[in-house]
């Protein structure tokens, strides 16, 4: 057995709004070991955002027990929040949140940056990745030249960059079209199966449910179902994307 | 450069307008401050050389004690030395000694009380301004002696003119009063009776020979700079013997030099206020700025920046909207205060020709000073007031949650 990326027990979300405590999730046990792909399913209001900011140590527990990586969330203070960000997790937005005035590059080289990696080695690393998702020929452009698809790319790109043990995607292809959210998922089991990162992303679209190993579905905050799949579905890298650099140009 | 440093140059540039409202702000509040700062240190220069030149001095030899009793019948311990001493001081222009004497000036039935300067006339025309605008007549010459050059007020109570002879009296060493007949060579109209009904030279060897008191009771210095005078007052101070001391100007003439700086105070205030409000203006444009990238924070923080990161990120776009305010500032700024230190500022039409104040007459034009100062000042002000407008805004979006701003966001 694999040791365990993500350990909730009991755990609860309580958001204050005025007078009102709104529960958002009401004791979800769940456990999550190294490389899996785990889609994160439900309606909307059922908590799968709420639990990949705590998985994320974006936010606490009100109560339960929930561990990242081996550290419990509750009792790690800001800045010990921040530094596992950091060195441990990759994040990829729904609404690609890139840094408008960085190009895309730039966009991945900065979180690199911030772990204090030398400018030498965070370029060449920087561009490895753009390669590896297919983009390295628009590595100079800014955001706003790039397509969605191209854009949710680099999301990812920055999001592995660092190599992290978890990367969490919260609903990465809803602003997608089908082929673009196609290519999107083949490159993250991609990515998953070469660098032996663990993936747990939220979805509602069903055509990406049926990439995922394991699908864990909420329901009113609490875990309604959990199915791991019997077999993997083959996946391809499409033509152009997602080969990795030393056979990008053969 | 780094990718922060990049982010944050860039990130100036978004909000095009409000960047370029805020570069303008800063610059027309760093191109005023550069202008009081220039106006400032040119009156700290004309009144520092007005000043010393009306006969004060920046600096002066003084006897033992003086500066308490400040009694003219002293005397220097060592007058060669400390005149030597103060000719060999760095950056020193001129030093003159002078032996000072409380005489009664009198032609026929007419007296006046004055204090008498003995001079040496060749010395003494390099520290005292007056010497060069005597009209009519001429100042004293070199090795004269029964010569004597006074105000046009003195001249006009005792209704004497060039060459007519007057008898000085005064009290000698033993309390016998002594006379001595003096000739009239030069009268010296400044434009201000309080300051002519001081002016009263002779050669100081009739003031030695009139009051018994021999040698100089004080030895005058003007220096190049005005502002070493710190540095010289230590040297000379190390230099003179016999208990002799040394007083700045601004010690000699402390309401001159209390003026000077409350109107210094005044300007700085001013200069302080434009900024303040400069300041605000900024923080509040980097305040909407940094609050409409909230979500970009959070979206940094969730990546694993460290609020301090933050800060810094903001901090270096407040510094590159520094650095461009105060480039407009230097170039607003530098021809105003070129054309003030060109042109002055001219206050003759509703002051007259000269104003008078404590004893010192000024020509009412103010020149400004234009020097590697600016450059530096223009920086500092710029900087100075975008980073400490940026700190709050800073602070603020260091303080961003993430999970909350995520989540107002969608």
């Amino acid at each position: 057995m694999t040791e365990p990326v993500l350990s909730a027990r009991g755990a609860t979300k309580t958001y204050r709004q005025g007078k009102l405590d709104v529960p958002a999730l009401r004791g979800v046990d769940l456990e999550v070991r190294e490389g899996e792909f785990l889609a994160l399913v439900g309606p909307s209001g059922s908590g799968k955002t709420t639990l990949l900011n705590l998985v994320g140590a974006l936010d606490v527990p009100t109560s339960g027990e929930l561990s990242v990586l081996g550290k419990r969330v509750a009792s790690l203070s800001r800045a010990e929040r921040a530094e596992l960000r950091l060195r441990s997790l990759g994040f990829v937005f729904q609404a690609f949140n890139l840094v408008p005035v960085l190009t895309a590059l730039e966009n991945v080289e900065f979180v690199l940056e911030l772990q204090g990696i030398g400018a030498t080695e965070r370029h060449a690393r920087a561009l490895q990745v753009l390669a590896e998702l297919g983009l390295a020929d628009l590595a100079h452009r800014r955001p706003a030249e790039l397509s969605g698809g191209q854009q949710q790319r680099v999301a990812v790109a920055r999001a592995v960059a660092a190599r992290p043990r978890l990367v969490l995607a919260d609903e990465p292809t809803a602003n997608l079209d089908g082929e673009n959210a196609e290519v999107l998922m083949h490159l993250m089991r991609d990515l998953r199966d070469r660098h032996g990162m663990t993936f747990i992303f939220s979805t509602h679209d069903p055509r990406v449910v049926a990439h995922a190993v394991r699908v864990v579905t909420l329901v009113d905050g609490r875990v309604a179902r959990d199915e791991a799949k019997p077999g993997e579905a083959p996946h391809e890298i499409l033509p152009g994307v997602g080969k990795p650099p030393e056979a990008a140009g053969s | 450069m780094s990718v922060e440093t990049r982010y944050a140059v860039r990130s100036v540039t978004r909000n095009a307008r409000r960047t370029a409202l805020s570069i303008v702000g800063i610059g027309v509040g760093v191109a005023l401050a550069l202008l009081m700062e220039s106006v400032n240190r040119g009156r700290d220069e004309l009144f520092a050389r007005v000043g010393a030149t009306s006969g004060v001095g920046h600096l002066r030899a003084v006897p033992a004690g003086w500066r308490a009793k400040r009694d003219v019948r002293m005397r220097l311990a060592d007058p060669e030395g400390a005149l030597a001493a103060a000719r060999a001081l760095p950056g020193v222009e001129a030093a003159a000694p002078r032996a000072r004497a409380q005489v009664l000036l009198a032609m026929g039935t007419h007296v006046v009380p004055v204090e008498v300067a003995g001079v040496d006339a060749e010395a003494e025309a390099r520290v005292y301004r007056f010497a060069s605008k005597v009209a009519p007549g001429r100042w004293l010459a070199p090795g004269e002696r029964g010569a004597v050059v006074v105000g046009q007020a003195i001249a006009d109570r005792l209704r004497s003119e060039v060459g007519d002879e007057v008898v000085a009296t005064a009290v000698g060493r033993g309390g016998d009063i002594e006379s001595l007949m003096l000739r009239i060579v030069g009268v010296v109209a400044t434009g201000s009776d309080e300051t002519d009904l001081s002016v009263c030279a002779a050669p100081i060897a009739d003031v030695e020979a009139l009051t018994g008191l021999p040698g100089a009771g004080e030895v005058t210095v003007v220096l190049r700079d005005w502002r070493a005078t710190r540095e010289a007052r230590a040297l000379l101070a190390a230099a003179l013997k016999g208990g002799d001391e040394v007083m700045t100007w601004g010690e000699i003439n402390p309401e001159f030099e209390g003026h000077l700086q409350q109107d210094a105070a005044t300007t700085r205030f001013v200069s302080g206020v434009i900024l303040l409000v400069v300041l605000l203006g900024v923080a509040s444009a980097q305040l909407a700025a940094v609050l409409e990238r909230r979500r970009e924070f959070a979206v940094l923080a969730a990546l694993g920046m460290r609020g301090w990161r933050m800060v810094r990120l903001v901090v270096q776009e407040a510094v590159a909207l520094g650095l461009a305010g105060g480039a407009v500032g230097l170039a607003v700024g530098l021809p105003l205060v070129w054309w003030i230190s060109v042109r002055g500022l001219d206050f003759r039409s509703f002051m007259g020709a000269s104003y008078s104040f404590q004893g010192v007459v000024f020509e009412p034009v103010l020149y400004g000073d234009v020097g590697a100062w600016i450059v530096p000042y223009a920086l500092a002000v710029s900087l100075g007031a975008t980073v400490l407008a940026s700190l709050y805004p800073a602070w603020f979006a260091a303080r961003t949650d993430p999970a909350a701003a995520l989540r107002a966001a969608q």
